[in-house]
């Protein structure tokens, strides 16, 4: 697996392997660093700065003269032409985390924890985008992150890379007839997702409509505090529609997000830059924006995650619906599907012609919003 | 000439077409296109239905597995004490000046639909108290209550055996499991209070000031 590796790897000593005396991992080539990058085995890329110009050149080489293969991971990002002086200019950011690091790996005062979590917090920093990861990446990916929190938490957590399964598509149904508004889905996602708790993010809207005049958002409260269902009044919840031709996944301009084959849309947390065009784009308000850094008291936190899913987040990345990824895809409804006490929220997959979310579609008039837009969203409303 | 421009025109047609092969033209489309060759992915939500005894029910075409009923009714079986018709049981404690007898299901209320329609035993049947009775006099086994309610309640009966009605139990995929109208329904008093919402979101209320 390390052969196969598609970004940099920084040794730290910690591999176990032959030290041989000269260029440091650090960039510096004379001496008083204490860490010594082993000799490069073939297809390693632990690198020094020197191998890294040759590696460049040699990349600009063989772009001329190479047809494209798949591109992955630091690829993505040096595999284009540049010079070096850009080459060197992309890299500033990255070498903060690295300057990190290898201050870390070069104290001798620090232990090997501290080490190790020197080791992971590089190869995270370096890592390619999870679309584009083979499962055995996507593995390693995982368990750097359980690693990683079991260094600087020590609680352990669970986090999962179960990709899309064959023959499944996910689709949901909310029956306003039956929502009365009692909000339990709303409380169940914020403690399934790990959503921030201070800005009191969730992903789920009710909205409270008057009965007679259809769906009007914005004369909809969305925020009650009275007894419901309230004299007069309907009920129906928007949140992410996972739409099958999805406007966010356009607009985004790292592909930080994009559809799976189960019907998801999904987020790279580690891939988004932030930019929130994806938020501009979606038509239903279904993507949520970190201002701050999300915080979650640790007895809350739900242990049992997903990469893609309810991992915890950080600042400045979006984040949304995931139909609970790491729910539906080990065969369980939506956090949300199981904690409605009415029954109104359906949830199945779209292919199974036995599935009840097929038998909804089939029997019952179903509809939902903004069709004319052509996004296809794999979320019905429907009526008793 | 004209040949020519003919053949650009289907050229153009070829190229224009945005539709990769494999892709489909609506959301509709490719549920029935890829729903066809429809194989069971293998997933199971047996594990997430917790403690749950389960009966398996055959409606129609559908199989599912509801609640089981009888060990979730506290003082089931009926006959422990109903040995005698419910007039006999009346008259007997009130000899007896026991009016603790007098007392049994007091926290029952029939709030369902009027008297015309609904007594005691509309459902319940005086002379084999552990069972339910249909319309007919057919005898109907608490496990199967449903029933009972199916006689009036066909539009709902239709939409929860497919599905539409009801709640789901533990997970999307096979087996399914779904609550049983006595699951959330009081039967006595079928209608759902009203209730607070669970939470309210402050933050909010500052964002949009």
């Amino acid at each position: 697996m390390g052969d196969k590796k598609k970004w940099f790897q920084l040794d730290l000593g910690l591999n176990k392997k032959q030290v041989v005396a000269g260029s440091c991992g650090c960039g510096k080539t004379s001496g008083g660093c204490g860490s010594h990058a082993p000799e490069p085995p073939k297809n390693e890329h632990t690198i020094s700065a020197e191998e890294f110009d040759t590696a460049v050149e040699q990349e600009l080489m063989e772009e001329t003269m190479v047809g494209q293969t798949r591109k992955d991971g630091f690829q993505q990002v040096f595999d284009v032409k540049m010079d070096r002086r850009t080459a060197f200019r992309k890299l500033t950011a990255s070498l903060l985390v690295g300057a990190g690091a290898v201050h870390t790996s070069c104290s001798v005062t620090a232990g090997e924890e501290a080490k190790e979590k020197a080791q992971i917090d590089w190869e995270e920093q370096f890592k390619g985008n999870y679309k584009l990861m083979t499962q055995e990446e996507k593995q390693a990916t995982v368990d750097r992150l359980v690693r990683s929190y079991q260094l600087r938490k020590k609680e352990n957590i669970k986090m999962s890379a179960t990709d899309a399964s064959k023959d499944v598509l996910f689709g949901y149904a909310f029956n306003i007839s039956k929502c009365q508004g009692y909000m339990d889905c709303v409380s169940a996602c914020v403690e399934e997702n790990n959503q921030d708790r201070n800005s009191q993010m969730q992903y789920i809207r009710i909205h409270e409509m008057k009965d007679g005049e259809g769906f009007k958002f914005n004369e909809a409260d969305d925020n009650y505090y009275h007894e419901v269902p309230a004299e007069g009044h309907f009920y129906m919840g928007t949140q992410c529609f996972h739409c099958d031709n999805p406007p966010c996944v356009n607009v985004c301009p790292v592909q930080a997000t994009w559809r799976e084959e189960d019907g998801l849309v999904v987020v790279d947390y580690d891939w988004c830059i932030g930019c929130r065009y994806c938020m501009a784009a979606c038509p239903y308000d279904g993507r949520r924006f970190n201002w701050s850094k999300p915080e979650v008291p640790e007895d809350e936190i739900n242990k049992n995650q997903h990469y893609l899913g309810n991992r915890l987040r950080k600042k400045g990345v979006m984040e949304k619906c995931t139909f609970c990824v790491q729910r539906s895809r080990a065969g369980k409804d939506p956090a949300c599907v199981e904690a409605c006490p009415t029954g109104a929220r359906i949830f199945g997959n779209l292919l199974d012609p036995d599935s009840t979310i097929r038998w909804v579609l089939e029997n019952k008039q179903v509809f939902r919003l903004k069709e004319d837009l052509g996004t296809e969203p794999k979320f019905w409303y429907f009526m008793d | 000439m004209l040949r020519i421009v003919f053949s650009l025109v289907i050229l153009c047609g070829m190229f224009s077409c945005k539709h990769k092969e494999g892709e489909y033209h609506s959301l509709k489309e490719k549920i029935v296109e890829e729903g066809k060759h429809y194989q069971d992915p293998g997933i199971s939500s047996e594990a997430y239905m917790g403690d749950i005894k389960t009966v398996e029910i055959t409606e129609g075409v559908r199989t599912f597995l509801i609640p089981e009923r009888k060990s979730q009714i506290k003082s089931y079986a009926c006959t422990e004490c109903h040995s005698k018709s419910v007039e006999q049981l009346q008259k007997e404690s009130w000899e007896q000046k026991d009016l603790w007898e007098h007392k049994a299901h007091w926290d029952i209320k029939v709030n369902h639909a009027n008297e015309n329609a609904m007594n005691c035993a509309t459902c319940h049947n005086n002379n084999d108290m552990d069972n339910l009775h249909s319309l007919t006099g057919n005898t109907i086994d608490f496990n199967q209550s449903y029933q009972l309610c199916a006689q009036c309640h066909s539009a709902q009966f239709e939409d929860w055996k497919g599905g539409a009605h009801g709640k789901n139990i533990g997970g999307w995929a096979k087996p399914r499991a779904a609550m049983t109208c006595v699951n959330c329904h009081n039967p006595h008093e079928p209608q759902i209070a009203s209730k607070w919402p669970a939470r309210f979101n402050t933050e909010k209320v500052k964002e949009r000031k």
